[in-house]
């Protein structure tokens, strides 16, 4: 296991940082390793090793920020990466402080592997989803399947007086698979993981993972062409917490409030959605994807109440964007590596269970959309428009659900759609641990999580024009 | 202001030389063949919002990938340790992950080993770059702050202004004697204003990248683009769900073009992940349609003299008059299907050069005037996860066009249909291609697509 930077050095560093000046300074030490097997045409195609190590610095003067990284681990490179980000500082200012620096471990919140797997394991873990998988359906006729383990270590000083180092697991299975029949063709896709060891595969198997991939891409083999138009929306448990993620969640970083350019700015204790509506964000799920027992920053993960019963409680906070709002950091400064800037994200975000049954929810949908899960999502987030594609979605009608639909999208207003849930499950559940999350070019992985829920409408895209059209 | 700026001139040097090394350190621990690229890319970015500068960054970023094959079992790596140890420690881990890799016939480096040619007609490098002080730069990103709020009252806050540039070395090393090195600049400069509208919030954003800093538009142009998306989407509202023709703006055409990318993609044709696998040969698109890779367009941002696996860059036609051409190769993919290798090996798969749609003779007002009733698309959300069934299904926000003019803004809706319908449907093509992207498209119209809104 690495063991970081020195200790004195990390001070010399600090201390450099802000002798131009400036309020905070900190060191971002990465030591990442990761190793990967991909599958294809029923064989292992490519094995994969990688290592990202390196030290980022970053210096915060005000609402400024200057910063600079270097991979070349040698005193002499740190100390010219320390002095371009002191750059940013106001000429003339006074040095700023570095407090005596003491060192903690992050609390324990993972399940690391207790020895590394050989490379067969892996190997293994593919050649059974692709059994698996084509067992399915005779209609399959491709299968990508991937499985990767990665341990991160994280060694951060602040010049506030902290190191804090924290050694994050995770490992992800997915499978990918194409269901062919004549000239139509139709994808699945399932993965799981989460920040755990291998051994999660003899319980979450690859054939169930597989298994499931095929019956998405056959299901949207035998799919109709999706209605368009506004109409009732039903949001399946699990993976319909993208929902949460892109119609709510990034509007509530604190980078867009603090800026005054997402609609949620300003409006906390104000009513934003349906007094049916809860959000919480989760930094200290065990074991989950989006968890970290520290943040990027060296600020423990924390659990948030983003919005109660309607009401928005507050926003998802880094270092930078609490200490110019005047609140504490919630843990939510996160990074994509060492080469960029830790920002505000979020972490697992979910509604927790409310009181209606399923049956009681589809039965009163006249006409509408049951969407299970969604393969994407994006929001514009001064506005809040939002827009998801639909991975697995169904006609309901008469209260029953009929036949699949392929290819539907749903697209609204975050803040409306909030106030268009007229049902919320008593079915709350976390997805698969399979969601990365993208950002100003930083990729994060996360977790999402939701009971089934009712819109009263919303608009859905489709290829065919219905009765309205 | 000061940057360090000493140890560029080695860079050349420095990335043939660890290229080398890991490519002997994976011979040595018994790969039958390797190649290693490594990139140094020095790296300034800025940001300011409001009047003041809030982000300064300038880095040298380095990083190495290699692939190794022991016979036809293919293993590859990535690392950002470039000390000699590390390199090496990596390379043997390597070399042994491959024994658990199927054997694959097709695997293994070009045999073609050509000596690189000289580049400078690519015109890849921009003298401005280096010469361009950080101060001009910053004064840069604060001036386009204040130009975005003088465009227009409802404009008093903004994500704020950027600028960037990278000055970059790619050096590229075979075990079968391949050898080669280019440099290449980049810059950029961006800005994303927040307008006020009622008690809504319109963001706009725009943004130029070019080789160097003369290639850019100016300050004030990219100002008065980005405020005019802002303001003209002001008091937008849901259209009809019904079916139109729509019309893509250059920037959300070129994004089109990088869905329809992936179709024509090697690597997911063969897999059967592509609705446009088994149709060369076949018409696809309108006679409009003419769609090339061109890894030798001088200047170009996808410009390079070989590509990942250092094969000599070419000009590919994909689509010729609606005509379906070629798919986009590596070495790998063009074994696996019978092909040459049209040189997009790019980070270990295939990527774009500068893949672009020809340019009609139209304006993009003169497609609008011809367009009694449709809309016109600025920018989509959403992205492609469907190749291999070819639905198209984004949300939107631009224009309503009524008796060929823009009537009024629209948005949260989304326009729909399937590539091949589209593609077929493309009628009108304009005359605005700009080569500010990798991915490029002129504006064009299809000639019909559904919409759906209320």
């Amino acid at each position: 296991m690495p063991t970081g930077l020195d200790h004195d050095l990390l001070a010399t560093l600090l201390a450099h940082a802000l002798r131009r000046g400036g309020d905070y300074a900190d060191v971002f030490f990465e030591h990442r390793t990761a190793q990967s097997f991909r599958l294809q045409d029923g064989r292992i195609h490519e094995a994969g090793l990688s290592v990202v190590r390196g030290v980022g610095i970053r210096v915060i003067a005000g609402e400024r920020a200057g910063y600079a990284h270097s991979d070349d681990l040698s005193p002499v490179a740190l100390r010219r990466a320390a002095g371009v980000a002191s750059l940013i500082a106001q000429a003339g200012s006074t040095a700023g402080d570095v407090a005596d620096l003491r060192s903690r471990a992050a609390p324990p919140l993972y399940r690391p592997a207790a020895e590394a797997s050989p490379a067969g394991a892996y190997v293994d873990l593919l050649a059974r989803a692709d059994v698996a998988a084509r067992a399915f359906d005779p209609r399959i006729a491709a299968v990508n399947a991937f499985v990767s383990d990665e341990t991160q270590f994280v060694q951060i000083a602040t010049s506030t007086g902290e190191i804090v180092t924290d050694l994050r697991p995770l490992v992800a299975l997915g499978v990918q698979t194409v269901a062919q029949h004549g000239a139509q063709r139709a994808n699945g896709y399932c993965a799981d993981g989460g920040r755990t060891a291998p051994a999660i595969y003899a319980v979450k198997t690859p054939e169930s993972i597989a298994i499931e991939s095929a019956r998405i891409a056959t299901t949207n083999l035998d799919a109709r062409e999706t209605p368009a138009g506004e109409m009732p929306v039903v949001v399946g448990a699990g993976g319909g917490g993208v929902l949460l993620h892109e119609a709510v969640g990034h509007g509530l970083e604190s980078d867009f409030n603090r800026q005054g350019t997402s609609l949620y700015s300003g409006r906390v204790g104000e009513r934003v959605a349906s007094e049916l509506v809860t959000i919480f964000d989760d930094g200290n799920l065990a074991e989950e994807r989006g968890s970290v027992a520290v943040d990027d920053e060296g600020t423990p993960g924390a659990h948030k109440v983003l919005i109660e019963n309607g009401i928005l409680r507050g926003y998802m906070q880094d270092r930078l964007n609490a200490k110019l709002m005047g609140v504490a950091s919630t843990g939510s400064g996160r990074r994509q590596s060492f080469r960029v800037m830790p920002h505000p994200r979020m972490c697992n975000t979910y509604m927790p269970s409310g009181t209606s049954t399923f049956e009681e929810i589809i039965g009163s949908v006249e006409r509408g959309i049951y969407a299970t899960s969604f393969a994407g999502g994006q929001v514009e987030i001064s506005k809040g428009d939002f827009v998801f594609m639909v991975a697995e979605g169904y006609l309901i009608e008469n209260g029953k659900i009929t036949a699949p639909v392929r290819g539907a999208t749903l697209i609204g207003n975050g803040p409306d759609a909030m106030t268009k849930v007229v049902a919320v499950g008593n079915d709350g559940r976390l997805a698969n641990r399979s969601y990365t999350c993208g950002k100003g070019g930083q990729m994060v992985p996360v977790g999402v999580g939701m009971p089934t829920v009712k819109l009263a409408s919303c608009t859905v895209g489709g290829s065919s024009v219905g009765a309205r059209g | 202001m000061q940057l360090d700026d000493s140890t560029r001139a080695d860079a050349r040097d420095q990335a043939l030389a660890l290229a080398a090394h890991a490519v002997a350190c994976a011979v040595e621990h018994g790969a039958s063949g390797a190649e290693a690229t490594l990139t140094i890319n020095d790296r300034f970015g800025a940001e300011a919002r409001g009047g003041e500068l809030t982000k300064l960054e300038q880095s040298r970023t380095r990083s190495l990938t290699m692939r190794t094959f022991a016979g036809q079992r293919r293993a590859t790596m990535a690392s950002t340790d470039l000390t000699h140890d590390g390199i090496r420690a990596l390379a043997k881990r390597i070399v042994a992950a491959a024994a658990f890799v199927g054997e694959d016939r097709h695997a293994g480096l070009p045999e073609s080993v050509g000596a690189a040619d000289d580049d400078t007609a690519l015109e890849m490098v921009a003298a401005d770059v280096a010469a361009r002080e950080p101060q001009a730069k910053i004064d840069d990103v604060l001036e386009l702050e204040r130009a975005i709020r003088r465009a227009d009252a409802r404009i008093d806050n903004s994500r704020g202004s950027h600028t960037a540039d990278s000055q970059a070395t790619i050096a590229l090393v075979n075990s079968l004697g391949f050898r080669g090195a280019y440099r290449m600049t980049s810059v950029s400069r961006s800005t994303s204003p927040v307008a006020r509208d009622g008690d809504t919030l319109r963001i706009g954003s725009y943004g130029t990248a070019a080789r160097g800093y003369t290639g850019l538009e100016s300050v004030a142009a990219v100002a008065r683009q980005a405020a005019k998306r802002a303001l003209d989407l002001c008091g937008a509202h849901r259209p009809a769900t019904l079916r139109v023709p729509v019309i893509f703006e250059r920037d959300v055409a070129g994004a089109v073009l990088g869905d329809l990318f992936n179709a024509v993609n090697a690597a997911n044709v063969a897999v059967s992940n592509s609705y446009l696998a088994d149709a060369v040969g076949e018409t696809i698109g309108s006679k409009l349609v003419t769609i090339v890779d061109d890894g030798r367009l001088p200047g170009g941002l996808g410009t390079s003299p070989f590509d990942a696996e250092g094969t000599p860059t070419r000009m590919t036609t994909v689509f010729e008059r609606g005509v379906l051409k070629s798919f986009l190769y590596d070495t790998y993919y063009a074994r696996r299907l019978g092909a040459q290798s049209t040189g997009n090996a790019s980070g270990g798969g295939i990527g774009v050069n500068n893949f672009y749609l020809y340019a009609g003779d139209q304006s993009l007002d003169e497609i609008i005037a011809a367009t009694p009733r449709g809309v016109l698309v600025y920018d989509t959300i959403g992205f492609a996860t469907e190749y291999a069934s070819g639905t198209y299904s984004r949300g939107a926000r631009g224009m309503w066009i009524e008796n060929g003019e823009l009537a009024y803004p629209v948005d949260q809706f989304t326009i729909a249909s399937n590539f091949r319908a589209m593609l077929a449907g493309i009628d009108a093509v304009a005359d605005d291609l700009r080569f500010d992207s990798g991915i490029v498209a002129p504006s064009f119209r299809v000639a019909e697509m559904t919409i759906s809104g209320d």
